[in-house]
């Protein structure tokens, strides 16, 4: 194997480890029910939810919902949209943007709201991290 | 850069295949890699540029890295191919979603459906934008509440009904009542598909503003203040202002029309 091959397939390896991480971490939060990371196509790049509860269509939903919020704010001219977070009665949904994507967490009623939102904002500071060197986009 | 690529990683190995580039490509499109997979599907279309699986992976690429109009290209070069790609659709409909356009967009849903009736993701967008029951829409024009006072740091005051009619619209900005009407579908669906009932309250922020939301079933109320706003007191506006509108509402409910004049009998 030369070690060019090794090198990447480390940081592949180390990418997609640390999203798994992110999303876990995210996950065992006090009250948080689930936690995912979501391509804005709506592809779930990494799921932590609670069995029953169907991730790709709250996938879509997520990642439309999130490039809506995107677009908004750049045609509004607000800069770029950051965080959102959407309550229920029974739960909340938080939603956060970053290079790759969104990132989503569903907490419960009793979790702490501000600890679930520095969370993410976390999330995401740890993700454009990891991503943001070489990322140029070449022509397809 | 690509084909340098390609020997070091394949030193005197067979030529890689298509097939190997979009398979390598959606591998590291899965772990968020988006530069390195698109630079594999451009090698995998060099050699295979009518593959329908190449452009499929070119077009969740370009979304996935924000570049738009390639993206609708290469969902609709699929289309020329399989006009009823559900993928295809579903991504074209996102997009026509983006762009305000949301006859364009049920229309690309309805259609993977059609072909495709078991497709979650797209059921759960098509849900979240169906088109408001047109005979429970209200004949009369909806009220206008011109008289609520806003916070001296306020940006924007937009409330909109279930019909995605703007009650208010301060400042008026071309497209704000349709947006948050959708913003507000949108997060209702998802908030549903959690398993946590109807949007009742919500905080967006971007880098300059925060929007404080307020919803039940008949309204919608965003408040937007400057990004510095602390979070209570941001609360505490959208819930005074919520508050006022319920009462104008009421009172615009209750309020009697006034006779005119002529139709004032003469006592004698």
């Amino acid at each position: 194997m030369s070690r060019l091959k090794l090198a990447l397939d480390l940081e592949g390896t180390s990418r997609g480890r640390q999203v798994r991480d992110i999303v876990e971490g995210l996950g065992r939060l006090h009250w948080v029910r689930g936690a995912l990371v979501v391509s804005p196509d709506g592809f779930v790049i990494a799921a932590e939810v609670p069995p029953g509860l169907a991730v790709e269509p709250l996938a879509a939903l997520a990642a439309t919902l999130g490039r809506d919020l995107e677009v908004g704010a750049s045609r509004l001219g607000h800069g770029a949209f950051q965080t959102a977070l959407f309550s229920a009665d029974d739960g909340t949904v938080l939603l956060a943007a970053s290079r790759i994507g969104f990132v989503v967490a569903l907490a419960e009623p009793q979790a702490n709201l501000q600890s679930v939102r520095s969370a993410l904002s976390e999330a995401v500071t740890l993700i454009e991290a990891a991503w943001a060197p070489g990322e140029a986009a070449p022509a397809i | 850069m690509t084909a340098v690529l390609d020997r070091l990683l394949h030193p005197g190995g067979r030529r890689r295949s298509p097939t190997d580039f979009f398979g390598q490509a959606d591998r590291l499109r899965r772990e968020g890699r988006y530069a390195e997979a698109a630079s594999l599907v451009a090698s995998g279309l060099a050699l295979d540029p009518s593959s329908v699986t190449g452009h499929l992976l070119a077009a969740y690429l370009h979304i996935a890295q924000r570049t738009i109009e390639p993206a609708k290209r290469e969902f609709r070069w699929v289309l020329g191919r399989d006009p009823a790609h559900p993928r295809a659709l579903l991504g074209l409909a996102r997009i026509a979603l983006e762009e305000g356009d949301l006859v364009g967009c049920r229309e690309c849903l309805s259609s993977a459906l059609r072909a495709y009736p078991d497709f979650p993701e797209a059921r759960a967008v098509l849900d979240a934008i169906a088109a408001p029951d047109a005979s429970a829409a209200p004949t009369a024009a909806p009220p206008r509440l011109e008289r609520l006072r806003l916070p001296g740091a306020a940006r924007a005051l937009v409330v909109v009904d279930t019909q995605g009619r703007a009650l208010v619209e301060r400042p008026a900005v071309e497209g704000a009542g349709p947006r948050l009407a959708r913003v507000a579908r949108l997060a209702g669906a998802a908030l549903h598909r959690a398993g946590f009932g109807p949007l009742r309250r919500a905080i967006l922020d971007d880098r300059e503003q925060t929007d404080f939301i307020r919803a039940d079933s008949a309204l919608t109320l965003a408040l937007a203040l400057p990004r510095t706003t602390p979070i209570p007191q941001g609360l505490l506006e959208v819930n005074r202002l919520w508050g006022a509108v319920q009462h104008e509402l009421a009172v615009t409910r209750d309020e009697k029309p006034v006779p005119p004049p002529d139709s004032i009998r003469r006592v004698s």
